[in-house]
């Protein structure tokens, strides 16, 4: 199993004042920048950076791009990932994401994931007048025209239904060839299944358990080998999922400084997710965190109980969760998750990952009111302590059963597992 | 492992083979179509879907079936009230990562429902 980090670039308000401080931003982009150097030095296989419109205080990364092509000059191994960049056209017009991507493969000689997806939140789809009923179509044209962008001379035009082009060679070109391994966003379980049939890596944003993701990883494997349908000029079969991570001399103390981490994360997301809320949002005058923060007794109890329940069995978290895929995904990012403790729990429950043959985890260090020195802390104590043994086992172990799962697969693979 | 040959009934398995095949060949409309059909289909043959229910959050809830994506081949909820079920077409043109949407759905929906 590979790792890696993840990142929305929260930046919650203060909980006395109606904005942030001045330097905030500048200063979680320049932390952003540490902590992926460090990981990069301890040997961390990816960073995710998502793009997100007009998500205050939820994420403050709007151009993801410019936040990697900074990294592809700080790292050298670390593969930097777009998770993801919004493909339908009225977000970024399906010539201008060719170009960048290329770009900045040639800049990070050659270390770019291509995560694509088209959001689900008013504020974007609203801001960029994209009809959500569409944005799936729109994404799926625009990503599979970018796909050709990247390796046609010339690219020969295009007359869809919601971009068209003339005749044009799109440079530069990407140093991988046929282009950078593919991704989409995946937050339920039938989205993974798409990923396979058209040969793309899921980003499963929906926080799986290992039971699960057993069952979806043989799925996933399966329809890949069987009925794959490629949108690119090569596939990338590859699941990954995020987790919550914060690490710490003691499970007690790794949750203290988990702090409002995963509940603000969780809380943030099903607000502007949510079109009764996130719908309504105020620009520039909600306090989001103080609202979290004095939510009803009801709703407190709620964060509390699922903050214990990164202690319990999954079949205990099972019985108490929501049956909505979305409200469950939400639930599971509000609890003290399997990723936050000692060493030693880290080392028990990723193992029940890798043991259900995921090929990626992605961790989101950096959520809500967590201080950058524990974020560092937890990097350096993860890359030292627990990496080694998890990329030794990723070459003896894994590799040989994901070579004998895609055997026989006939489509070109272009992937950095 | 969601398979149509795990599909009990040979007229909903057919149904879903067909859908296989519409979506294979790049037909995402029709695929949509034949999988919008195979649902309601479904639900006439068990109509105690109509009754299972989801939580949304706390005291909040939903018709399960409601599930069924929205992604412009909609199940109204309205219909799903009257338990006379029925999903509205907002436009006949669907990308093939719709209709593999769909189809994922309505698989592991007659799987689930034993049919």
């Amino acid at each position: 199993m590979k790792f890696g980090l993840f990142y929305e670039l929260q930046l919650p308000k203060t909980f006395e004042g109606e904005t942030w401080d001045p330097d905030a931003e500048h200063r979680i982009y320049h932390e952003m920048l540490d902590q992926v150097e460090l990981a990069d030095k301890l040997g961390f296989d990816y960073v995710f950076e998502v793009e997100h419109h007009f998500l205050e205080e939820y994420s403050h990364s709007s151009a993801p791009e410019l936040m990697m092509a900074a990294l592809s000059q700080r790292t050298k191994n670390i593969r930097l990932g777009h998770g993801i960049v919004l493909t339908p056209p009225a977000y970024n017009h399906p010539a201008r994401v060719a170009e960048r991507i290329s770009a900045l493969d040639l800049l990070s000689n050659g270390r770019v994931e291509f995560g694509t997806g088209e959001s689900a939140s008013d504020m974007e789809l609203g801001g960029f007048g994209v009809t959500r009923g569409l944005k799936k179509a729109m994404w799926e044209e625009a990503t599979r025209e970018i796909t050709r962008m990247m390796n046609m001379e010339p690219y020969p035009g295009f007359q869809g239904e919601y971009f068209s082009m003339p005749e044009r060679n799109v440079v530069p070109k990407p140093m991988q060839k046929p282009h950078p391994p593919l991704w989409v966003a995946a937050s339920r379980r039938e989205t993974t299944m798409v990923a396979a049939r058209l040969g793309m890596g899921s980003l499963g944003f929906g926080f799986e358990t290992p039971e699960e993701l057993g069952e979806r990883a043989t799925e996933y494997y399966r329809l890949v080998r069987e009925e794959c349908m490629p949108i690119g000029q090569a596939t990338n079969p590859a699941l990954a999922v995020l987790n919550t991570f914060m690490m710490g001399p003691s499970d007690e103390e790794a949750i203290k400084r988990s702090a409002n981490g995963p509940g603000f994360f969780s809380y943030s997301l099903g607000y502007y997710y949510n079109p009764l809320t996130g719908g309504r949002h105020t620009p520039g005058k909600r306090n989001i965190y103080r609202d979290y923060v004095n939510a009803s007794s009801e709703a407190q109890a709620a964060v509390a109980v699922q903050a214990r329940q990164g202690f319990l069995s999954d079949q205990e978290i099972a019985a108490g969760e929501p049956a909505d895929e979305v409200q469950k995904a939400l639930y599971r990012a509000a609890r003290s998750g399997n990723a936050i403790g000692t060493t030693k729990r880290l080392r028990e429950t990723l193992k029940l990952y890798e043991d259900q043959h995921l090929d990626t985890m992605i961790f989101v260090a950096q959520a809500g009111d967590r201080r950058h020195e524990h974020i560092m802390e937890s990097i350096e104590m993860f890359g030292k302590e627990l990496l080694p043994e998890f990329k030794e086992r990723h070459e003896k172990v894994h590799k040989p059963w994901r070579a004998e799962q895609l055997r026989g697969v006939d489509f070109p693979i272009n992937s950095s597992i | 492992m969601a398979k149509p040959e795990q599909i009990k009934d040979p007229a909903l398995r057919a149904q879903i083979e067909q859908a296989f095949m519409e979506m294979r060949s790049g037909q995402g409309g029709a695929a949509v179509k034949t999988l919008a059909a195979a649902y309601l289909a479904m639900l006439a043959q068990k109509p105690s879907m109509l009754d299972e229910t989801i939580e949304l959050r706390p005291g909040r809830k939903m018709p399960a079936v409601m599930r069924w994506p929205a992604l412009g081949a909609n199940l109204t909820l309205e219909s799903v009230l009257a338990k006379q079920p029925d999903i509205v077409f907002e436009r006949e043109k669907f990308a093939v990562s719709e209709a593999i949407t769909y189809y994922e759905f309505t698989l592991d929906s007659a799987i689930s429902a034993g049919l």
